[in-house]
């Protein structure tokens, strides 16, 4: 290289000096990531992805609860990064694998948390789109011999370049040797080793069956480096996500409503975590007093305020929904 | 007008690419303009296989200067007018012939506008050694550059070639986090993914 004290200032100076054979192409390049750093050349584009990166993580502060998920996404942030910057100095490098189990119950943020990863993945330039391919047992496993590894390749090639969420994927190994969900797990293992660091997969489903699973497949296992575990919200934060997803929709609760619909959640968690949804739960008994509420202020006589098209009343949830 | 430019080593099949790849985007007869290291542009109409016959070579340095194919490719939301720049092969040393160090200068003077950087490699000779086209230290210096920026992919050339498959496992271990794409300039192989990827980012 060069003597750095004589070094060239600007881009042209660099260019000056290709021409005149002081630099090589290669020792070019590398001023041109030195000078005026990314000021100049890049940083505009890098820029750009860093407040969309940050966007994104303020996306993720801002879902209520997940205090462990936050972390744990943090921190797969920070390898990411710590990583790329190790590749950029040459040094070694950990492998970037991100394939990752989420488990837990149905409605506890498991798709949400996935379409933040493939956001963060892609403003980070992990994943060149970042795109997330939501599937189910019955999207990949087909009805003949050869039909399941089909359809397996169709959904991970649309996901190439994103996320493969397969919800509920547990259930792929629910037929024992003959079933063809054994069938899909071959040939998502052998998608991993051929299309390394062109998709992230994950796997996601109810603790207990998603632990079965992995203990029965100690091959798919070992391919995770990363889990997460999405706890069920307590009833302070399921009413906090209802404010939150009526606010969205400009709609607010009376001071009966807010009564009422605690109720519920507290009559909700007490009952068989299986059959309550959580959020989800809760979205679907928001929407349906949206409706209810409709009909009330249609079926009213009077003049219609503001006020009374935005409160929801505890008659919209009903009795017990 | 936007540019999708087309970089790498000398050799490793970037004029070959760029017209076929031209001609899979659509376009019947390539308007392409030329423009020499000395500064002097120039425009003419070739079909494809003139354009093989007349800028493509197997000895290195055959492209001295920019060539830029213009192209309107059509998708589902209208038309992009942008242009395939063809560009000279880079050298890993200082080349002593100063009408080539020109033309490489030309190269890294267009590479901080270019919308879309596509890097070839020859996949069939990443370990061929002292072979002029075997993976070297501009390749290295080139992916760190496109490494910062968005719209840069790696090409993995020559596909169609028997050592290519472990030259492509090769360059996936050794460009780790980059975007790869497969293909073959001369079967026309993988253009497709490489279409979404210049859709998406002109």
């Amino acid at each position: 290289m060069h003597n750095r004290n004589l070094a060239p200032m600007t881009v042209e100076e660099v260019l000056d000096w290709l021409e005149e054979g002081r630099v090589s192409p290669a020792e070019a390049f590398a001023l041109f990531r030195t000078i005026g750093e990314r000021a100049e050349i890049v940083s505009s584009q890098a820029k750009e992805s860093q407040e969309k990166l940050n966007d994104v993580l303020a996306e993720l502060d801002g879902l209520i609860g997940l205090k462990e998920v936050k972390q744990l996404v943090r921190e797969i942030q920070a390898f990411v990064e710590i990583q790329k910057r190790r590749t950029e100095e040459r040094l070694v490098t950990e492998p970037l694998v991100l394939h990752t189990i989420f488990r837990g119950n149905p409605g506890t943020g498991k798709t949400t948390v996935a379409r933040i990863l493939g956001r963060m993945f892609r403003h980070m330039g992990v994943l060149p789109r970042g795109h997330l391919v939501e599937v189910e047992r019955a999207d990949l496993v087909g009805e003949y011999i050869g039909h399941t590894a089909q359809k397996t390749r169709e959904q991970i090639r649309k996901a190439l370049g994103g996320i493969l969420f397969i919800d509920e994927a547990y259930s792929l190994a629910r037929g024992g040797e003959k079933d063809f969900g054994k069938e899909a797990i071959d040939t998502l293992v052998k998608a991993m080793e051929d299309h390394k660091q062109e998709f992230i997969l994950i796997l996601a489903g109810y603790t207990d069956e998603m632990n079965f699973f992995l203990q029965s497949n100690p091959g798919l296992r070992s391919r995770f480096p990363i889990h997460i575990d999405f706890p069920d919200y307590n009833a302070q934060e399921l009413l906090a996500i209802a404010e939150l997803m009526l606010e969205q929709r400009q709609y607010r609760l009376s001071d009966g409503a807010r009564r009422r619909l605690a109720l519920l959640i507290q009559k909700g968690l007490r009952s068989n975590s299986y059959t309550f949804g959580n959020a989800r739960t809760v979205r679907n008994w928001i929407e349906l007093a949206i409706r209810r509420q409709a009909v009330r202020l249609v079926q009213k006589s009077g003049e219609m305020t503001r006020q009374d098209l935005m409160y929801i009343e505890a008659e919209d949830f009903g009795e017990g929904l | 007008m936007k540019a999708c430019m087309i970089i790498g080593k000398a050799n490793v099949g970037k004029t070959l690419f760029a017209i076929n790849f031209a001609g899979y985007l659509g376009v019947p007869r390539l308007e392409i303009e030329f423009t020499t290291p000395g500064g002097e542009i120039y425009r003419r109409t070739l079909t494809q296989r003139e354009a093989v016959e007349e800028l493509t070579s197997p000895a290195p340095h055959h492209t001295l200067g920019l060539q830029a194919f213009d192209i309107q490719m059509p998708g589902l939301k209208g038309r992009k007018h942008f242009a395939v720049l063809d560009t000279s092969g880079l050298t890993d040393g200082i080349p002593e012939e100063p009408l080539v160090r020109r033309a490489m200068a030309q190269t890294l003077a267009q590479v901080r506008q270019a919308a879309v950087i596509l890097h070839l490699i020859d996949a069939s000779s990443v370990t061929k050694q002292g072979a002029v086209e075997a993976v070297g230290q501009v390749d290295w210096q080139v992916a760190q550059f496109g490494g910062m920026r968005t719209g840069y992919a790696i090409l993995a050339n020559k596909m169609d070639l028997p050592e290519a498959a472990s030259g492509l496992l090769q360059i996936r271990r050794e460009f780790p986090g980059h975007v790869i794409f497969p293909v073959s300039a001369l079967l026309k192989t993988g253009f497709a993914e490489v279409k979404q990827f210049v859709w998406r980012h002109l």
